[in-house]
Order: structure tokens, then C-alpha cells, then sequence
């Protein structure tokens, strides 16, 4: 196992994907992170600055506004640990380099097992790396008083991290199953850039805010990040709500947080911790079946 | 675990994709020391047969063993065996010796190893160039190196010589010797004899996914038989004096002259000057070695030679003589001329999904076909292969040549059509006899008696 994960390893780093991936990985978190974090700054100096606002006298300055540009980087960022996880194996079997990948391992099962230990490794390597971009980007784009403290910074970084790694495990076992790099990266790409976020939203909307996105793999795995911003925000906004003098029940602070999530670019997602069970069941779904399929799988 | 003999064991391994039966009941072991040449044509099986050995391919009955046991309880694999396989693929963007030392990785060999293969197929200097721009006798060198990094004891290898150059081929097959020299097993696919000849000591024939040959192919040069080719002023007479003689193996050639099989010039001119024949010319034919291969394969996809049609009397005992006619020596022999049976004639009827020869002349009307092929013929047991004796199951009785073998001792009907030989030999207990039937159409008389399944 251990010669196994060495030979994978090197696999990875004997060829350009990896830097290839991780560059633009690096660069989009950052700069999505900047751009979202600009946004929110002039979006929330607009608002604060509408007399009914000021009148009241809330004060949006307090709240960590930024923890949306966080999740939203993050969130974009994990394409590229996704499609990096979708060449593992789909592109090994194109190639025919599997062939030998096989001949040379005790067997099938420990090979899989190798390549699913190192892209996991991978896949945490991944999140790291968007993380600081995404950290550095959002430093650079937010107003100081915006930015979260660091608990929850870091909560928020973990869960973009731990989403990176089951995307990149779900990208492994779709690519497995199907065989096919440029069949499963099609069906990916479309899914989580175009078909998951615009269906939770549809979906969402049309079921009045039911938490039925948050069970499909987008929803879910949005909901990583995006259900511990709103975390963040509901609870920052709560104990302003408590320090004016009003009261906020736990309806209230769903509702809250349901457009936090939104905002944070997952509507209709569960709580944090429901949200990570549900998208690990999902890579799972994925892995395991692509894992049995190349088992047996005849190589000709 | 595995017992380190070297050995390589096919026992009844049966392969279907889909409908397609790829091998069929294939059974041959491979000995240590030797190089076994693995044969047959485009499409016969020989690369499902490997790649069910090395454990790519899953046998839908049957098994494989190395050294005692299935590829995925050999251990540590690459230690073992070293595979060279068609269309084994490399990374583009990898150079040669990153290609070795991920693979050596994974044996557990040092990274020095792969230096060390990459001069000993002679890339020492290609070693930093991506294998993406390799050529294909490149790729097939760097293939045989990855094969090569765990110091293998048994080699197999899928059409090596695709794609090298003459110098390649040369060396490669200097090195397999030596491989094999110093107790190692070597198995190595071709579909071209002349190709590995001159390298191999014992040969595996598949055709149709069935074994044809197994044996040592000094065993299979024994076979090879001449024939003198006589054109006598008067052929009946000389055919009778011959016959006399013991030699009645003679069939007329499209030319006029008269094929004599089994006999020497000497003895066809004494026969000829105490007969009081004239001979107008006579000479010695020998059908070589690629001849013989192309007879025991052929008719995969094209049919036999459209003359060929199985022996009348299948079973009947020839005399004196083992060998099935060459369908080599004359390809435009009419029909008449040369009743013979290629060796396909005792395989299994062919496997739905090939293609059927199109260019086969109807069935004549009203023609029975004659004789039960013996059942042991059908899949013949590996362990009843007299590996010494090929003859024990190549012969085929040869039908005798019409008009010239009066006393018919096996043939029943000479008159076999052109193309029995394909379609209608039974497969299984069904029986051969075929009822008198109209002409079918071309493409559908292969299947008549539902001996294809």
C-alpha cells in the first residue's frame, strides 16, 4: 500500500495537471474572493447609509460581512479539485496507462485504495490552497471591520476545505464509473456551474423556501460553507437584535439564515452539519460504485 | 502462495464479450527455459487469452495460473511477471524514466532500476524525453522495460515486434533467448510465424479462439511434407501405378499435373519407368512452415480456401500418411481436384459475430454430408495433447481425390462441397448428418444444422 501511494504520488507530480490545477485553483479563489468581498463592502455601505437604517439605528458595520466572499470563493474554487479528481482514474483507463498501473499492483482493490488514500491527500492539499486564496483575497477586498474573527474564519475555511476533498472523491468515483474523462468532466461542470446552482435556486423559490436543494449534491455541498456564514451573520445579528432590546425566536433566526445562505450562494441548504453528511453520502454514492465498477471492470 | 516454477497454466479458459466468444476452452502450459510462441490470426484471441493470464481480463470459465496461482494472488506482481501488452499506454507529458520510476515504485524496486531497463532495451538516451513523442518501436522498447524493472521470471508478451525496426526484431529476439536460457519463461503473441520462428522452440496455434497446435515446433517442421509435382504423359495409368505402390495420396493440379504426396522423385520416376509412363516433368514441392500456420488458421474470417470442405469419413484412418493436405500448395485447385480439409474442418462451428465469407459457392443440391466427425475432435482436452506427437491430432484424413482413388477407403461421397467445412462440422452431440437440402443462400449455409450456436 505504502509503494502503492508512492507510485500515485509520483504519477501526480511527474506531469503538469497538478500545478496546472492548482495555479488557476490559487488565483480564482483569490480573486473571486476580492471581487465578492469589494462588492459586499459598497452593497453594505449603500444600505447602512439609507436613512430608515440609520434611523433605526442598526448597525451593519458589526457584522462580518465578508464571510460571504469566503464562501463563495471557496465554493467556485472547488471546480478545480473536482476535475483534478475526475482525471484520477477516467484518464488512467483512456489511456491505457491502468493497464500496467494494474499489472504492477498486488491487486485491484489495493490500488484503488492507494489512489483514493493520495487523492485525498490531494484533495486536502486543494483545499488548503484555495483557502489562503481565498483568505488573502478576501483580506485584500474587505473593509478590516467586516472581516469575521478568526474562530470563525477558520470554521469557515475548514468546511470550504473539507467540501474541496469530497468533490475531488466524488470527481474520482464519477470518472471511475463512467470511464471517461471528457463524458464525466462534461456532465461535472455543467452540474456544479450551471445546472446545480440556477436548480437550487429554481428549486427553492418554487418550493418556498423548502430545504430540498440542500439534499442534491450542489445544495449540499454549497451548504458546507455557506450554512457557517450564515451561521456567523445570524448569530452577530441576533445579538444585535438582543442588545437593542428586541427578541428573535428560533423562526426568526431560520429565516434569517435561510438568506444568508442564499446570499452566501446556497439556497435552501441545511445546517452545517446536516449539509457535509448529505454531500458525504453523495461521494460516496459516487466513489463506491466507481470503485466496484473498476473491480471487475475488463481491461481490453 | 505462488510456488516459483515459472510455469504458466491455461486450463479451459473461455472468454464471451457479449455474443462474441472470443477463446474457447483454450488450454496449454508454458515451461520454464523456453520460449513459447503464441499464434494465430488478427481477431483469434490470443490478446484476450493474455490478458485474461495477466488478470486484466476476468475468464467467464476457466482459469489461469502463474506459478500456481491467478495473477491477483501472485504478491507482488511485478516480481513475477512482466507484462508487454498492446496498447499499453504512457502518459505523453511523462518522460520515459519518470514512466519507469513510478511504476518501479509501485514494485518496490530502486529508482536506479529504471536506468538500468531504459539501457537495457537501449532508450538510455531517450530516458528524459516525454513518451508522448516516442515512436511506436520507441513505445514498444520502453513497454518491454516496464515489463522488465521488477526482474521478472516470466515474460509475456502481446505482438512485441509491432512497430520495431529489423535491428529491433533482432535483438529482441537475441534477448528473449537469453532470457529464457537462464530458466525464465517467455510466452510471445504473433500473428506472423516468420516473425517469431526463429525464436520460439514450442508453439500454441489458436484460431477462433480455439487451440489448433500445441507443441514443439520442430514437432510441427516434421509435418511439413513434400509432394512431387508430375506431369505424366498418361495420368490414369500412372495414378493405378501408384496406387499399386502404396501411394494414394495423388491429386490432379489445375495445370494438368498430378500431386503426389508422401513419395519421393525417386521413388514417382521408378513407378512411372516400371508402369512404362512418360514424364514430361516432375519436381519436388515443400510447403514451408508459414504455410502450415496459414492452414491451421485459416478460415477465421475468410472461410478456407473455397476448395477446402471436411474429409468424407472423417474418422476413417489414413494411410500412412498424418498430414492434412496443405491447402498451400494449391490454391487455385478446383474443387474436384482437391478434396482436403483444412484443419478448421474439426473446429467448432463459427462464432455468431463473425462475418461470414460471402464468396462461397452454394451447397450442391441434394448432398448429404457424410461421416460424424468423432467427438474428441471437437475440444480436444489439453491434457490429451501428445505434446510430442502433433500428428496425434492435426491429421485429417484426406479425401481422396475423385476419379482417382477407386476404392474410396474413406470417403463416401467425394463430391464434398466446397464449404462444409465451416459451418456445418456440428459443435457439440448435434448430429452432422445434413439432410439433402436446396442450395441455401450464400451466407446462410454456414449455419444450416444449428451447429453454431
Amino acid at each position: 500500500m505504502g509503494l502503492l501511494i508512492k507510485a500515485e504520488f509520483r504519477k501526480i507530480l511527474t506531469t503538469k495537471m497538478w500545478w496546472a490545477m492548482m495555479i488557476p485553483a490559487l488565483l480564482l479563489a483569490f480573486g473571486w474572493a476580492w471581487g465578492v468581498a469589494a462588492l459586499t463592502n459598497s452593497i453594505v455601505s449603500d444600505v447602512s447609509d439609507v436613512d430608515i437604517i440609520e434611523e433605526f439605528n442598526i448597525s451593519f458595520d458589526d457584522l462580518s460581512w465578508s464571510v460571504i466572499a469566503l464562501t463563495r470563493s471557496m465554493n467556485i474554487a472547488t471546480i478545480f479539485p473536482m476535475i483534478f479528481g475526475t482525471l484520477a482514474l477516467a484518464s488512467e483507463i483512456s489511456r491505457k496507462t491502468i493497464t500496467t498501473s494494474f499489472l504492477t499492483a498486488p491487486n485491484r482493490g489495493l490500488l484503488l485504495s492507494a489512489k483514493a488514500v493520495t487523492y485525498v491527500i490531494w484533495g486536502l492539499l486543494f483545499g488548503v490552497v484555495i483557502a489562503i486564496g481565498a483568505s488573502i483575497g478576501t483580506a485584500v477586498g474587505s473593509e478590516s471591520s467586516y472581516l469575521p474573527d478568526a474562530g470563525q474564519w477558520l470554521m469557515i475555511l475548514l468546511s470550504g476545505i473539507l467540501g474541496c476533498l469530497l468533490w475531488t472523491l466524488l470527481g474520482l468515483g464519477l470518472g471511475a464509473l463512467m470511464g471517461s474523462p471528457v463524458g464525466a468532466l462534461v456532465i461535472l461542470l455543467i452540474y456544479s456551474l450551471l445546472v446545480g446552482p440556477l436548480g437550487d435556486i429554481v428549486l427553492t423559490a418554487v418550493t418556498e423556501g423548502s430545504y430540498l436543494a440542500g439534499f442534491l449534491p450542489n445544495g449540499s455541498a454549497n451548504g458546507l460553507t455557506g450554512s457557517t456564514a450564515s451561521q456567523v451573520l445570524a448569530t452577530q445579528v441576533i445579538d444585535l437584535i438582543t442588545n437593542a432590546g428586541g427578541v428573535v425566536d428560533t423562526d426568526g433566526r431560520e429565516q434569517f439564515e435561510q438568506v444568508v445562505r442564499a446570499i452566501a450562494g446556497a439556497p435552501g441548504a441545511l445546517a452545517l452539519w446536516l449539509s457535509g453528511l448529505i454531500f458525504l453520502g453523495w461521494t460516496a454514492l459516487f466513489f463506491v460504485f466507481g470503485i466496484l465498477r473498476n473491480r471487475t471492470r475488463d481491461i481490453t | 502462495m505462488q510456488d516459483g516454477s515459472g510455469r504458466i497454466v491455461v486450463q479451459n479458459l473461455t472468454k464471451h464479450f457479449g455474443q462474441v466468444a472470443a477463446v474457447q476452452n483454450l488450454s496449454f502450459h508454458v515451461e520454464p527455459g523456453s520460449v513459447t510462441g503464441f499464434l494465430g490470426p488478427n481477431g483469434s484471441g490470443k490478446t484476450t487469452t493474455l490478458r485474461m493470464l495477466l488478470g486484466l481480463v476476468t475468464p467467464t470459465s476457466g482459469h489461469a495460473t502463474i506459478n500456481g496461482q491467478p495473477f491477483a494472488r501472485l504478491g507482488n506482481p511485478g516480481r513475477i511477471v512482466g507484462g508487454v501488452l498492446e496498447a499499453q499506454g504512457f502518459h505523453p507529458g511523462r518522460t520515459a524514466r519518470d514512466h519507469l520510476r513510478v511504476y518501479g515504485a509501485a514494485i518496490g524496486v530502486p529508482d536506479q532500476r529504471a536506468d538500468e531497463v531504459l539501457n537495457l532495451v537501449g532508450l538510455g538516451t531517450a530516458g528524459n524525453r516525454a513518451a508522448g513523442g516516442f515512436s511506436l518501436g520507441m513505445k514498444q522498447r520502453l513497454a518491454l522495460a516496464t515489463a522488465l524493472l521488477g526482474d521478472p521470471q516470466v515474460l509475456v508478451l502481446d505482438e512485441p515486434a509491432n512497430g520495431l525496426d529489423p535491428e529491433g526484431i533482432a535483438w529482441l529476439r537475441t534477448f528473449l533467448k537469453a532470457f529464457a536460457s537462464s530458466g525464465r519463461t517467455v510466452l510471445i503473441s504473433s500473428h506472423l510465424l516468420a516473425e517469431v520462428e526463429q525464436t520460439i522452440d514450442q508453439v500454441v496455434i489458436i484460431s477462433r479462439g480455439q487451440t489448433m497446435y500445441y507443441g514443439p515446433l520442430d514437432d510441427l517442421r516434421k509435418q511439413q511434407q513434400s509432394r512431387v509435382l508430375v506431369q505424366p504423359a498418361d495420368p490414369q495409368k500412372l495414378v493405378a501405378a501408384l496406387q499399386e505402390n502404396q501411394f494414394t495420396n495423388v491429386s490432379p493440379t489445375p495445370d494438368g499435373k498430378l500431386a503426389v504426396v508422401g513419395a519421393t522423385l525417386q521413388q514417382v520416376g521408378d513407378i512411372a519407368a516400371k508402369a512404362g509412363v512418360a514424364l514430361y516433368g516432375v519436381h519436388e514441392e515443400r510447403a514451408d512452415l508459414e504455410q502450415l500456420f496459414f492452414r491451421l488458421t485459416s478460415g477465421q474470417y475468410t472461410g478456407q480456401s473455397p476448395y477446402g470442405a471436411p474429409p468424407p469419413g472423417w474418422g476413417a484412418p489414413q494411410q500412412g500418411y498424418q498430414q492434412p493436405p496443405q491447402q498451400g500448395y494449391a490454391p487455385g485447385t478446383p474443387p474436384e481436384g482437391y478434396q482436403q480439409v483444412p484443419p478448421a474442418g474439426y473446429q467448432q462451428a463459427p462464432q455468431p459475430g463473425y462475418p461470414q465469407p460471402g464468396g462461397y459457392p452454394s451447397t450442391p443440391d441434394g448432398f448429404q454430408q457424410p461421416g460424424t466427425p468423432p467427438g474428441g475432435y471437437q475440444q480436444p482436452a489439453p491434457g490429451g495433447y501428445p505434446q510430442a506427437a502433433p500428428g496425434g491430432y492435426q491429421q485429417q484424413p484426406t479425401g481422396a481425390p475423385q476419379g482417382y482413388a477407386p476404392g474410396g477407403q474413406q470417403a463416401p461421397n467425394p463430391y464434398a462441397p466446397p464449404q462444409q467445412g465451416w459451418g456445418q462440422q456440428p459443435s457439440g452431440p448435434q448430429p452432422v448428418q445434413q439432410p439433402p437440402q436446396d442450395p441455401p443462400p450464400p451466407g446462410e449455409h454456414t449455419n444450416p444444422g444449428g451447429g453454431a450456436n
